[in-house]
């Protein structure tokens, strides 16, 4: 396990919060959870990125949220890519943070300001294009053949693309997010009262 | 009983060999399976949803929504396809508000979410609604004298409060099923990890495939019983290529739980289609008796 190091500052050096980033990860599916971490650390306990990497521990991003560092979060090199999205973080969470949740929201804000890896715009493009995550080539209808299977059905990909808002996604990335922020924003999601309704159920 | 399939991109592209298997060993369980038309992607609950998470839960609906208009349950094959759209049922279901953006979203097309169709990994259903007698009882060829390690991944189990599938610590339902078809299911240590699909390091999840096969092989298992296409990809051409960069040989063979079903249910090899698989499995299929 590796150690668990904190991002104290030197001693001479200030902690500025900011609330920025909080906002507009509440505004995302899944980022509105982040208010209830108190930093306790279970989520460390059996995260396989923490065990097989000292680059990554979701406590720490979980901090660097609350403290409002876009600036470590939302870089090119972020941590938050090395997640290997096996929920066990979400399992773990006494306080229902449901930190890999946070990490996805994270991530959706990465890709909005345009910082996120190309891997990921490249599997999202495959589905955009072709309804299928996968590529299909000729030799994919002639293994189906062979195995005495249905030819692939083709999705209706313009239905799909009808559920999408421009600006949200890979099909328009240049008309910037200004659209869906304001959608986001109709969702009337503030942290106060987003955890008055959390705690009621 | 009647069962729609959703089969989502890995299983009928890269993997096709799973789907023969599930379609030829399903209805000896006295399953029907009924394909609806129009699914597309779930979509993928890593990229797609990192991408663009109101995006992906609106398409999610939308699949959700023609097994609801045809008023037929759901089955997965794929742990992907099972965590997104559980996931999406249980987050249209926990908020009103954000149920009503996706269904503004979903009336562009004349749909509506209305949240009435479930959703459940086939393996699941067979568990809680087909039950293991009628596994047991569609087995001709009992898989006797194969030890499979287990690997459950992580989106069968994980979260527990969204899945509903076993505890997430001390599962069963996968031993179970191994042990119906007549194999022994093995404990090993990593049998939880995750197969590290997800990360976009380089490094790490070489070393998380090196540690699952080093603890697979000091089990001594015949081979390894999944459930999850993706961990397939990690582990079938992943073992020979995390083989090389670490000097060791695994030659463990992958075997998918519908697979195993179907060799014990006696259908012919070419119908599971084993022999597409990277490590072969002749050697331990060979060593099973013939169908009675």
């Amino acid at each position: 396990m590796p150690a668990d190091k904190s991002p104290e500052p030197e001693s001479d050096e200030r902690v500025v919060l900011s609330f920025e980033l909080r906002r507009e990860i509440d505004q995302i599916i899944g980022g509105n959870h982040h208010n209830y971490c108190y930093q306790c650390g279970a989520c460390v306990a059996q995260c396989p990125a923490a065990r097989f990497s000292d680059r990554f521990n979701p406590r720490l991003i979980m901090l660097d949220l609350l403290l409002g560092r876009a600036d470590k979060l939302l870089a090119a090199d972020s941590p938050i890519w090395l997640c290997t999205n096996c929920y066990s973080c979400y399992e773990r969470c006494p306080q229902d943070v449901r930190p890999v949740e946070v990490i996805i929201a994270l991530k959706n804000l990465a890709g909005r300001k345009g910082v996120a890896p190309d891997s990921v715009s490249l599997l999202t493009r495959n589905i955009l294009k072709t309804g299928y995550s996968g590529v299909v080539t000729p030799v994919v209808h002639k293994t189906r053949e062979k195995l005495g299977l249905d030819p692939l059905p083709e999705p209706p990909v313009d239905e799909m693309l009808e559920l999408l808002d421009s600006g949200s996604d890979e099909r328009d990335a240049s008309a910037g997010p200004r659209e869906e922020k304001t959608r986001e924003r109709s969702h009337g999601e503030t942290p106060a009262g987003n955890a008055s309704q959390r705690r009621k159920k | 009983m009647k069962l729609a399939p959703f089969l989502g991109c890995m299983i009928p592209i890269k993997y096709p060999q799973m789907e023969a298997a599930f379609r030829r060993s399903m209805p000896n369980l006295g399953v029907e399976l009924v394909d609806l038309e129009g699914f597309t992607c779930c979509p993928d609950p890593i990229y797609f949803k990192a991408r663009d998470a109101l995006g992906w839960l609106t398409i999610a609906a939308r699949n959700l929504s023609i097994a609801e208009e045809a008023g037929l349950p759901l089955v997965t094959l794929c742990s992907g396809c099972t965590a997104t759209l559980k996931e999406a049922r249980f987050l249209l279901g926990e908020d009103e508000e954000l149920r009503a953006r996706v269904n503004e979203r979903l009336a562009r097309i004349g749909r509506e979410y209305r949240g009435t169709a479930s959703v459940e990994h086939a393996v699941v259903v067979i568990r809680d609604e087909i039950g293991m007698d009628a596994v047991r009882e569609s087995v001709k060829r009992p898989l006797e004298g194969m030890s499979v390690a287990i690997h459950y991944g992580c989106h069968l189990l994980k979260p527990s409060q969204i899945m509903h599938v076993d505890d997430a610590d001390y599962p069963s339902i996968l031993e179970d099923l191994v042990t119906a078809v007549g194999a022994t299911p093995v404990a090993h240590q990593e049998e939880l990890l995750c197969c590290g699909k997800g990360c976009l390091d380089d490094e790490m999840p070489v070393e998380m495939v090196y540690s699952i096969f080093s603890s697979i092989r000091n089990s001594e298992a015949d081979c390894m019983g999944l459930i999850c296409p993706t961990c397939f990809s990690s582990f079938d051409l992943g073992q020979i290529v995390v083989g090389r960069k670490k000097g060791v040989k695994f030659e463990i063979p992958i075997i998918y739980f519908f697979q195993l079903l179907g060799l014990a249910q006696g259908l012919p090899l070419e119908d599971v289609g084993l022999h597409l698989h990277k490590v072969k499995a002749d050697d331990i299929v060979a060593r099973l008796p013939s169908p009675a």
